[in-house]
């Protein structure tokens, strides 16, 4: 095309070096506004075209899916099922002392004239996709501002705390999954009472932080949300590895997530809680509170 | 020929895209926990089809609608995908002249891909070189597209050469 230095550069080349260019200023803006603006609005333009497509290519893959992921993981199944069946026997054994706790502790509330979120409204969604790179820790759902969701609440399933819609369109949204750098949870040990925060690493343990820690952790200690930004007592892991706390320094170590992430189908948005209920509970309770709340479904989710 | 080629490939990358984040999402098919990227491959394959120039147009529209559909800042994967888009438009004639040289071209850009993309996400502040399986994420992704390749160039070559005999007629 024309010479540079002796050497021809060509068409190729320039318009490789323009491009890049481009990207890299899209990048520099995307920094600067924080993900917001016209590349939020991007996202959740893509997002709405895209969930139709994800949506119907999931409907007719995922019979075939599901038989290949089978077989794939036949010889793990066998371990799978004798590890629930004892799982199952540890459980019955400890529900009917469940049930004497549990009425111990409405009755404990009563005396005590406390405010927990009890019945906290939910909307059941199904995981239609992932991100569009192996890098990503994100999760579509089929669900959105016409069902009551709104950024920042906190998504769960039967084991514990999935993540937190970052974004949403009016018939899908986006989970940020716990094990997401970006994402940070107030968290406070069942054991010991005492506060910390989460931060994701992506598919290693979460990593734990604890700035006033007066004693140790374990490992197998219960990390529950601490009541913030998302309602309190929702199980977030259990301890890695046991550390102490020393005097001066921050206590460190790794906690395993409670939900199993490679293997998330249904999951449920909390609807009916937001950070004011948060600061309205932290008026009204004591410290003491460790209910874990009870969900309610109020949409079921679709096939 | 060119335009209908061009908008071809858009058509066949979008198609990778809702593959990439639906089949080969977590929890559905990943080998060994891990996917592989279907886009990436899907790019080093239409090298055969397009020129350069088209290449890298559809590079970069590649890279920017994965950075929409993920969570990383916009522009990283456009970047990465350009890159990628320019050195398979390099080995095209590699490809052509020696077909199994596909492996290692394949393997080779997936591979630099992943890699280039590790590199600017650290660099942009997503600590995304400290992750624990971040070796893997690299690396297993060029396997299994080594491994989708045969199947991937010959769907592209009963598309591409279908429309263009239905163009000549």
């Amino acid at each position: 095309m024309f010479s540079a230095s002796g050497r021809q550069i060509d068409r190729a080349t320039i318009i490789f070096l323009t491009l890049t260019a481009v990207a890299f200023i899209v990048a520099t803006y995307d920094v600067r506004s924080s993900g917001e603006g016209v590349a939020d609005t991007m996202r959740e333009g893509t997002q709405s075209l895209f969930t139709p497509l994800q949506s119907g290519v999931d409907f007719v893959t995922r019979p075939v899916v599901g038989f290949v992921d089978g077989i794939a993981n036949i010889a793990g199944l066998r371990d799978d099922n004798q590890r629930l069946a004892s799982r199952v026997r540890e459980l019955e054994a400890s529900a009917s002392e469940s049930e004497s706790l549990r009425e111990q502790v409405i009755q404990l509330e009563a005396i005590n004239g406390l405010t927990v979120p009890g019945e906290l409204a939910t909307v059941t969604a199904r995981i239609g996709g992932s991100g569009a790179s192996t890098f990503d820790n994100i999760r579509f759902i089929d669900k959105g501002s016409e069902d009551g969701i709104v950024a920042g609440q906190a998504v769960v399933d039967e084991d514990g705390l999935v993540g937190w819609v970052d974004l949403v369109s009016a018939k899908a949204s986006r989970i940020r999954l716990i094990i997401d750098p970006a994402v940070s949870v107030g968290v406070r040990i069942s054991r010991t009472n005492e506060t910390g925060i989460v931060t994701g690493h992506g598919d290693g343990p979460l990593r734990l932080e604890m700035f006033r820690a007066n004693e140790g952790v374990n490992v197998g200690d219960r990390v529950v949300t601490v009541g913030s930004r998302f309602p309190p007592g929702i199980a977030v892991g259990t301890i890695e590895a046991s550390a102490k706390a020393e005097v001066g320094f921050v206590l460190r170590t790794g906690v395993n997530p409670a939900v199993r992430l490679s293997q998330l189908d249904y999951v449920k948005v909390i609807v009916g809680w937001s950070p004011i209920d948060a600061q309205l509970q932290d008026e009204d309770a004591t410290p003491q509170t460790t209910v874990v709340p009870e969900t309610t479904s109020t949409t079921e989710g679709s096939g | 020929m060119s335009r209908s080629r061009v908008a071809l490939a858009v058509v066949v990358v979008v198609a990778a895209i809702v593959i990439q984040t639906t089949v080969f999402a977590q929890g559905r098919i990943q080998p060994l926990g891990f996917a592989p990227a279907l886009v990436t491959l899907v790019i080093v394959a239409l090298s055969v089809y397009l020129e350069p120039e088209y290449l890298l147009l559809v590079g970069f529209t590649a890279g920017i609608l994965v950075d929409l559909m993920g969570s990383s800042t916009l522009g990283l994967w456009a970047m990465t995908l350009t890159a990628v888009a320019y050195i398979a438009g390099r080995l095209k004639q590699t490809v052509v002249d020696r077909p199994l040289m596909l492996i290692f071209v394949v393997f080779g850009a997936t591979v630099f891909g992943q890699f280039l993309y590790v590199l600017l996400a650290t660099l942009f502040g997503h600590d995304t070189i400290s992750e624990p399986r971040v070796l893997g994420n690299v690396v297993m992704p060029a396997v299994w597209n080594v491994l989708l390749a045969v199947p991937v160039f010959w769907i592209l070559s009963k598309i591409f050469n279908r429309t263009t005999s239905r163009l000549a007629v």
